[in-house]
C-alpha cells in the first residue's frame, strides 16, 4: 500500500500540477508523489504508460528492459531517439522520460526479468508489465501479490490492445454527486436551485491473478452466455500470447504473410479447445496485428496509467479485471474474468 | 516515408498514408498527442496552428513542451520536439489564430483531413464551416476531465458541428448578481464585473451597482428605490464608477464603504426583495470580522485556506493600489484584462467575490474554488487526451483507407456504462440536421427582433455572436441594398440607425455572408414589440432524420429553440481541450445511451 505522505506540496509543484489537482484532489496528488512504479518493456506501449506516468507526478518510475532498440520500435516509441538504435531500450528512452518531469526520479533496469529476484519487483508499489510470456507475467504477478503489490499488465499488437489488473485487495474512495435542495435562512421559502453535493464513499474491490483470468473456464454457463455479445477480444488476447510463448515473438510486420498464416492457424485451435462457435474470431481481427500502432499504444497507454494513478491514488473504481480495445468496432471494454 | 510504415498497415493504407496531408488545429494537450501519433506512424507532411504560448500549467499534459519552453509558441515548439522523433516529416508551424485571411477555404483544401484539437467554441465554429466549404473531412476532438470524444464531421454524409444547437453559455441575470445573490458564483461573476468596471473594458452590461429596475422590487409604491430620480441617479452612478473610483485616487476605504456599504445600505431599502430573502448586511472598514482571529493551522495547498473578511480587506486594499498602478502605467485609453493568472486580478475578485458572499450570507471560497470558478477551468490529465488523440488519429487513417463512413463518433466515458464500455461508439453516423442553419443546402435562420430600435450596430453584433460570424456582409435579398459591409468604414454612418429607418420590416430578408468561413446565411426579420435585445430562432421542430442525439437545451419543448441573445457575459474562458460531454446513463436500458453536448454547465441556472 502506498504510504500517505503528509509532506506539503511545494509551490512548482501545486503550479505544474494545478490542473489535475483540480481533478482529483491534493490527497491523491500527494499519494502519487509517495508511489514507485516500475515499468517493464519499453516499447510504444512502454513509453506511453512511462509518459503519462511521469507526467502525472509518482515518486519515481524505474523503466526495465532488456533488448535493443530496433528500427520497428520508432513507430511508436518516441522516448529513444532514431539515432540510438541497437542500444538497450530503457537506456536510450531515459534521458527524454526525465526531461517530461524533472520532480519525478526516473532509472533504468536493463536484466532480464528472468536474472531478477522476486524481491525486485516487490520493492515497486505497482507493477507494469508488456511485453512478456505469459509465464514470466504469472510469476511477478504472484510474486507482487504476495506482497500485497499492485500488478498490471498489457500489450499492443497491431491495432489491438488488451490490459489486465490484479490490485489483489483493493480499497478506495468514490465520489457520488447528490443533488440536494438548500434553504438560506429560516425564513426562506423561495425556489432555491439544487446544490449539487459530492459525497465521498469507501469501497473495495477484490482481484484474482491472471493465471486465473487467461484460464476462464467457456464451459461455464455464465461465460458462455458472453459469447452472444459477440466480442471475441479476449480470444484474440489468448492468440496473440500464445504465438508470443511459442515463437519467442510477436508477429513480425516484415513476415507478414506466413506469420498471418501461423496466427490463424492458432485461432483455429483455440476455436476448437474452447469449443466457440465457426467464425466467432474473424480473419479480420488477426490481419492487423503487426508491430505496435502508434494510435492505439496512446490508447492502451491511456488506459493503463490511468489505473495506476486509481491504483495508487486510491480514488475512483479502477477496472476490475480486464480491458480491450477493439479497433474493429473501435469500442473499449472491460470484462471480469477468473472468478 | 513510406518504410516508416512498411508491413505494419497493409499496402493501402501504407501508401494512403504516405500520399496525406494533414492539418492539425491546436498545439495544447490534444494536439500534441496528434502530433506525435501522427509523426510516429509516418504522416510525411503536416501543418500545426496555434495561436497561444507555453504556461507553466500545460507542463502536467502537453508532453512536447518542457518548463524551459514556458512563454514560447505553442506550435512552434511542439513541431520542434516531434521532429526528433521522427526528422524525416515535413511539419509547418503557424504561431497564429487559425481565424485569419492566411487559412481560408483554398488553404483548406490542400488538406486531407483536418483534426481539431481546439479549446473554444468561437474557432470550432470557424473550422466547422472552412471545412464544409473546402468539403475536407474534420475531425472533431474534446476532453474535459476523464471524459472525452471524437467526432467525424464531413458534408452531406454527417451533421456538422454546428447541427445542434449547444446549450448556452451559462449565465445569470443581471439582477441576481446586482441585487440579489444566492450563490458564491454569483460574488465571482459580480467581482470581476467590478474589475472590469474599476480597470478593465467597461461594458454597460456588467454593472456592478443596484438594480433599480427590478421587476421584483416593483409595486413598491413610493419606494425610494422606484422613484424617476433616484433610477437617474442610478444611471448617473452606474457611468461613473470608473470616474468616481478615479476622483477618489482609487481610495481602498471608500471605494470599499461604497461598494460594500453605501450600495448594500441602498439594496436594503428595496425592501420587496428582502420580504422573502435574508437581508445583507453592510459592512464598514473599521470593524471587520476577523480582525482579532488567530491563525489557524491550515493543511493543504496555501490557496485552499479561505481568508477571513479582514484578510480579504487587506488584500482589497492592496489589490485597487497594485492594479490602479498598473493602469495608470498604459497608454491614455488602455485598460486591464482580467486574467485569472495575473496574481492581483486573481486576488482581487477573490477578495470582492468573499467580502460580498459574507455580506449576503453566501458562504466564502477559498483563492484555489474561486480561480476554477471566475476562469472556467475544466481539469485537464495527460491519459485522456492520449486517449482520444489516439482514437481520432486512427479515425484518420480509416479515412484515408476509404472507410469513412465506419467513423462513427466516439465517446470516452469518465466511468465504464452498464454494459463496461469505456470507449463508447456510436452505431451509425448522425446525418446532417436538414434545417442546420449552416450545413443545409440553403441555409436560413429568424432574427426575432424589435426592428424599431434595433439598430445596424446590434444587427452586426447578433451576426457576430450569435451567428459566429467573422466579418458579416449584409445585403436585402431582392434589392440588392448593402446594409452592413465587412469593409471598414463602408456602412459605419448607417450604424446608429434602425432597422425600420433603412427600410426594413417584418418578413424581409437579408442575405449574409462571411468571406473569411465562405458561408452565406439567409436571415429573416421578425417583428417582437417585446423582444429588447435579438435572439435567434431556427426551425428545430421537425423531427431529425436520426434523432439519435438528444437536444441540449431544456427549455421550450424543442421547437423553436431561442439561441442564447446578447446579454449574456462573456465569461468563455475555458482552459480546456473540450466542450462536449455525454450524459451520464445510470439507468440500464435496452436502448443506446441518450448523449447530449453540454459546455460542463449542468448547474441550475435561477432566472429572475
Ligand atoms: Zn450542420
Amino acid at each position: 500500500m502506498v504510504e500517505n505522505n503528509d509532506m506539503e506540496l511545494s509551490e512548482a509543484e501545486a503550479e505544474q500540477y494545478d490542473r489535475q489537482i483540480r481533478l482529483w484532489g491534493l490527497e491523491s496528488q500527494k499519494r502519487l508523489r509517495a508511489s514507485k512504479v516500475l515499468i517493464i518493456g519499453l516499447t510504444g506501449l512502454g513509453a506511453e504508460i512511462a509518459k503519462n506516468i511521469i507526467l502525472s507526478g509518482v515518486k519515481s518510475v524505474c523503466l526495465l528492459d532488456n533488448e535493443k532498440l530496433r528500427e520497428t520500435d520508432l513507430y511508436s516509441q518516441f522516448l529513444s531517439p532514431p539515432d540510438k538504435v541497437g542500444e538497450n531500450r530503457a537506456e536510450a528512452s531515459l534521458q527524454r522520460a526525465k526531461a517530461l518531469n524533472p520532480m519525478v526520479e526516473v532509472t533504468t533496469e536493463t536484466k532480464s526479468v528472468d536474472d531478477l529476484p522476486d524481491s525486485f519487483f516487490t520493492q515497486f508499489d505497482i507493477v507494469c508489465a508488456t511485453g512478456l510470456k505469459q509465464e514470466q507475467l504469472e510469476r511477478i504477478n504472484n510474486a507482487c501479490r504476495d506482497s500485497n503489490k499492485k500488478f498490471l499488465c498489457g500489450d499492443v499488437w497491431g491495432v489491438f490492445g488488451y490490459m489486465f489488473a490484479d490490485l489483489v485487495d483493493h480499497e478506495y474512495s468514490e465520489e457520488i454527486v447528490q443533488h440536494k435542495a438548500v434553504k438560506r435562512g429560516p425564513d426562506d421559502t423561495a425556489k432555491n436551485p439544487c446544490e449539487k453535493v459530492t459525497i465521498n464513499v469507501k469501497r473495495r474491490a477484490i482481484y484474482v491473478p491472471l493465471q486465473n483470468a487467461l484460464s476462464a473456464d467457456w464451459s461455464k454457463p455464465e461465460l458462455r452466455s458472453r459469447l452472444r455479445r459477440g466480442d471475441p477480444s479476449y480470444f484474440v488476447m489468448k492468440i496473440l500470447l500464445r504465438f508470443r510463448d511459442e515463437n519467442n515473438r510477436n508477429p513480425d510486420p516484415s513476415k507478414r504473410k506466413a506469420d498471418t498464416e501461423i496466427l490463424l492457424r492458432m485461432r483455429d485451435e483455440i476455436v476448437k479447445e474452447l469449443n466457440l462457435p465457426n467464425g466467432f474470431v474473424s480473419d479480420a481481427l488477426l490481419t492487423d496485428v503487426f508491430g505496435i500502432v502508434s494510435g492505439v499504444a496512446a490508447v492502451l497507454g491511456g488506459v493503463i496509467a490511468q489505473e495506476v494513478v486509481k491504483a495508487v491514488s486510491q480514488r475512483e473504481p479502477p477496472h476490475n479485471n480486464m480491458f480491450f480495445f477493439n479497433p474493429i468496432k473501435c469500442v473499449g471494454f472491460v470484462e471480469l474474468y477468473g472468478q | 516515408m513510406v518504410a516508416r510504415v512498411a508491413g505494419v498497415f497493409d499496402e493501402k493504407l501504407t501508401e494512403a498514408i504516405a500520399n496525406s496531408k494533414v492539418l492539425v488545429v491546436g498545439a495544447g494537450g490534444i494536439g500534441c498527442e496528434i502530433l506525435k501519433n501522427l509523426v510516429l506512424t509516418g504522416f510525411p507532411n503536416i501543418e500545426i496552428i496555434d495561436l497561444d504560448t507555453i504556461d507553466v500549467s500545460n507542463l502536467n499534459r502537453q508532453f512536447l513542451f518542457h518548463k524551459e519552453h514556458v512563454g514560447k509558441s505553442k506550435a512552434q515548439v511542439a513541431k520542434d520536439s516531434a521532429l526528433s522523433f521522427n526528422p524525416n516529416v515535413n511539419i509547418v508551424a503557424h504561431h497564429d489564430s487559425v481565424i485569419s485571411n492566411d487559412y481560408g477555404v483554398s488553404y483548406f483544401k490542400q488538406f486531407n483531413i483536418v483534426m481539431n484539437a481546439l479549446d473554444n467554441r468561437v474557432a470550432r465554429n470557424h473550422v466547422n464551416r472552412i471545412c464544409l466549404a473546402a468539403n475536407v473531412p474534420l475531425i472533431e476532438t474534446g476532453t474535459a476531465g476523464y471524459a472525452g470524444q471524437i467526432e467525424l464531421i464531413k458534408k452531406g454524409l454527417t451533421q456538422c458541428y454546428e447541427c445542434q444547437p449547444k446549450a448556452p453559455q451559462k449565465s445569470f441575470p443581471g439582477c441576481t448578481i446586482r441585487n440579489t445573490p444566492s450563490e458564491p458564483i454569483h460574488c465571482i461573476v459580480w467581482a470581476k464585473h467590478l474589475f472590469n468596471q474599476l480597470f478593465g473594458e467597461e461594458d454597460p452590461d456588467q454593472d456592478v451597482s443596484p438594480d433599480t429596475a427590478d421587476p421584483e422590487a416593483a409595486g413598491e409604491a413610493g419606494a425610494s428605490a422606484m422613484t424617476s430620480k433616484e433610477t437617474d441617479a442610478g444611471n448617473v452612478e452606474r457611468k461613473s464608477t470608473r470616474m468616481w473610483a478615479a476622483e477618489t485616487d482609487y481610495d481602498p476605504q471608500k471605494l470599499f464603504s461604497k461598494l460594500f456599504g453605501d450600495d448594500i445600505r441602498y439594496l436594503l431599502s428595496m425592501e420587496n426583495l428582502w420580504k422573502k430573502r435574508r437581508p445583507p448586511t453592510p459592512l464598514t472598514w473599521d470593524n471587520l470580522p476577523g480582525k482579532d482571529d488567530t491563525p489557524t493551522q491550515h493543511s493543504g495547498l496555501p490557496d485552499q485556506r479561505v481568508w477571513s473578511v479582514y484578510e480579504c480587506a487587506q488584500v482589497f486594499a492592496t489589490c485597487c493600489k497594485s492594479l490602479q498602478a498598473d493602469l495608470k502605467g498604459r497608454p491614455e485609453g488602455d485598460h486591464l484584462v482580467w486574467d485569472k493568472d495575473e496574481k492581483s486580478a486573481m486576488d482581487f475578485v477573490t477578495a470582492c467575490a468573499n467580502i460580498r458572499a459574507h455580506i449576503f450570507n453566501i458562504q466564502l471560497k477559498s483563492r484555489f474554488e474561486i480561480k476554477s470558478m471566475a476562469g472556467n477551468i475544466i481539469p485537464a490529465i495527460a491519459t485522456a487526451n492520449a486517449i482520444v488523440a489516439g482514437i481520432a488519429v486512427l479515425r484518420a487513417q480509416s479515412i484515408l483507407k476509404g472507410d469513412i463512413e465506419t467513423c462513427t463518433s466516439v465517446y470516452l466515458r469518465p466511468k465504464v456504462n452498464h454494459r463496461g464500455q469505456l470507449f463508447v461508439p456510436e452505431r451509425t453516423l448522425t446525418a446532417p440536421n436538414p434545417k442546420c442553419y449552416v450545413c443545409a443546402p440553403k441555409p436560413e435562420v429568424a432574427l426575432a427582433c424589435n426592428l424599431k430600435s434595433l439598430t445596424l450596430k446590434d444587427l452586426n453584433t447578433a451576426l457576430k455572436e450569435g451567428l459566429n460570424m467573422q466579418a458579416p456582409d449584409a445585403t436585402v435579398e431582392g434589392k440588392g441594398l448593402v446594409v452592413l459591409s465587412s469593409e471598414p468604414g463602408e456602412t459605419d454612418h448607417n450604424n446608429d440607425k434602425t432597422l425600420e429607418e433603412i427600410g426594413l420590416n417584418d418578413g424581409c430578408a437579408l442575405m449574409v455572408d462571411d468571406f473569411l468561413q465562405n458561408y452565406e446565411v439567409r436571415v429573416r426579420l421578425q417583428q417582437e414589440d417585446e423582444e429588447k435585445a435579438w435572439r435567434l430562432v431556427t426551425d428545430v421542430d421537425e423531427p431529425m432524420p436520426a434523432p439519435k442525439e438528444q437536444k441540449p437545451t431544456n427549455g421550450a419543448n424543442g421547437n423553436n429553440e431561442p439561441k442564447p441573445g446578447p446579454s449574456r457575459p462573456k465569461d468563455d474562458d475555458s482552459d480546456s481541450d473540450m466542450e462536449i460531454i455525454e450524459e451520464d446513463d445510470g439507468v440500464p436500458t435496452a436502448k443506446a445511451p441518450k448523449r447530449r453536448r453540454t459546455e460542463m454547465t449542468d448547474e441550475v441556472v435561477e432566472l429572475c
